[in-house]
């Protein structure tokens, strides 16, 4: 199989485009919303799902001709509760910081729907390429999404755009002094969740808008 | 359909994998991680202790060693404030009554900030956290938590500098001098009360974390009135 022939392009292109997991398929919003308060944040948890779901889908894939049906279920969650307590595990040690800004969040990885669902869905059906195409293609698709969230939600919530870097932030851009003298607020909203729903709202708004989808009534 | 015991057998294996893997993560990270942690709590003394991180230069582990060693003298007091020996990285104040740790800011010479642990329960966890007094024993010059379990964006906001900044120059001693530490409000600290000196602002959806960050305040500080009291009278440790 070519890596990058058409059907390759359409499993990773999909779930970034028109099948999007959070602004299509509406999964994984409880992170999306926690994480997103700082771009920082967003992006070294966006690696982490990325890892996570194209490893887990390429592992089942592989055991996916000796997995019994009955147990397939628990199988899966082993498999991805085992990778998420690793990528905890090496933030704890070499991005301590970052791994005391996404607590819980990281380990709450495991019940993600998206990464679930994808080893159900397709990981189970396709040979380990495909399942790992998919895999980053839906880990792209989440990570694009939280990102732009977290983009709008530092810069008006907060006033800066922190990027990852080995300790607790690089700041890459911060609203200057004077315009906060000139009468300029950060909107507090955005840092709370209700914050976080307004933006996503207006995000999956407009991908759907873009893409021309219409949810029946 | 598969057999009952290949089902269990595939399980047991899946299972062995796992685990192996996971054990073999852990025992790589831990070295790195116990001094992650290490470094961190001295993060957060030295940050109640008023030193503040030069954003050109950030704190890393090795750094914060460094100042940390050149700058604060750690060591042991019982309860009626004498020296004792203990290992300081070790003792644990909820369980351990009998050594109390003390870390000295020292500036030329003289004290010139005592931090102390402070740990108790908010609302839902154990909050962890240093107080640090300027050296007339009753004003406060900093306090960090550290550790807690509370909600984010609720009671978990007592680790955040909008809240610990309102602690800086407070007194936890009343007229008497009596330790009475330091009461977070519900709302906002009226100003021309006579007792704003000892409040703080509250967090807003967070009444019983405040509430349980004034009881453990005033209960850790009292175990070392002793002490407090010698260095308050004789200036020196």
């Amino acid at each position: 199989m070519e890596l990058f022939n058409s059907e390759s392009k359409k499993i990773i292109s999909d779930p970034i485009n028109v099948n999007n997991p959070i602004s299509l398929q509406v999964l994984g919003i409880c992170s999306a919303l926690a994480v997103t308060i700082r771009v920082d944040q967003a992006i070294i948890m966006s690696l982490a799902v990325i890892f996570v779901l194209a490893s887990s889908n390429v592992i089942l894939s592989m055991i996916r001709n000796f997995i019994p049906n009955r147990v397939r279920i628990v199988i899966m969650l082993s498999v991805i509760a085992s990778l998420v307590s690793v990528v905890d595990q090496l933030l704890q040690a070499y991005m301590y910081d970052m791994s005391k800004q996404l607590s819980v969040f990281v380990g709450l990885i495991i019940t993600n729907c998206i990464v679930m669902g994808r080893a159900e869905a397709f990981a189970l059906k396709h040979g380990p390429s495909k399942a790992f195409l998919d895999g980053i293609g839906n880990g792209l698709g989440y990570g694009m999404i939280i990102i732009i969230v977290s983009f709008f939600r530092e810069l008006f919530g907060s006033g800066t755009i922190t990027l990852p870097d080995g300790g607790a932030g690089y700041v890459l851009f911060s609203i200057p002094e004077s315009w906060y003298a000139a009468g300029y607020e950060n909107i507090g909203l955005l840092v709370l969740s209700p914050g976080a729903f307004i933006i996503l709202g207006l995000v999956i708004w407009f991908q759907r808008e873009l893409i021309g989808i219409e949810e029946e009534a | 359909m598969h057999s009952n015991t290949y089902t269990l057998g595939f399980v047991f294996i899946v299972t062995a994998i796992l685990g192996t893997i996971l054990s073999f993560t852990k025992i790589n990270v831990r070295d790195l991680q116990d001094y992650n942690l290490k470094a961190d709590v001295k993060k957060n003394i030295l940050r109640s202790l008023d030193y503040e991180e030069d954003p050109n230069n950030p704190w890393t582990n090795d750094l914060v060693e460094k100042i940390f060693s050149q700058n604060v003298q750690a060591f042991c007091v019982d309860k009626d404030g004498n020296k004792i020996d203990c290992v300081i990285e070790d003792v644990d104040i909820e369980k351990n009554q009998s050594q109390l740790p003390v870390y000295l800011k020292i500036v030329d010479g003289d004290i010139s900030g005592i931090a102390l642990p402070v740990a108790g329960k908010g609302l839902w966890s154990t909050i962890y956290g240093y107080i640090a007094l300027k050296p007339d024993t009753d004003t406060v010059l900093g306090i960090q938590f550290y550790k807690h379990g509370e909600t984010p964006g609720l009671g978990g906001e007592v680790e955040k500098g909008w809240f610990t900044n309102n602690f800086k120059g407070k007194k936890i001693r009343d007229i008497q001098k009596e330790i009475i530490g330091i009461e977070v409000v519900k709302g906002k600290v009226n100003p021309e009360n006579s007792s704003s000196i000892h409040q703080v602002d509250g967090i807003s959806g967070a009444t019983v974390t405040g509430r349980g960050v004034s009881v453990f305040i005033a209960e850790d500080l009292k175990r070392y009135e002793e002490y407090l009291n010698k260095v308050k009278v004789s200036g020196t440790i």
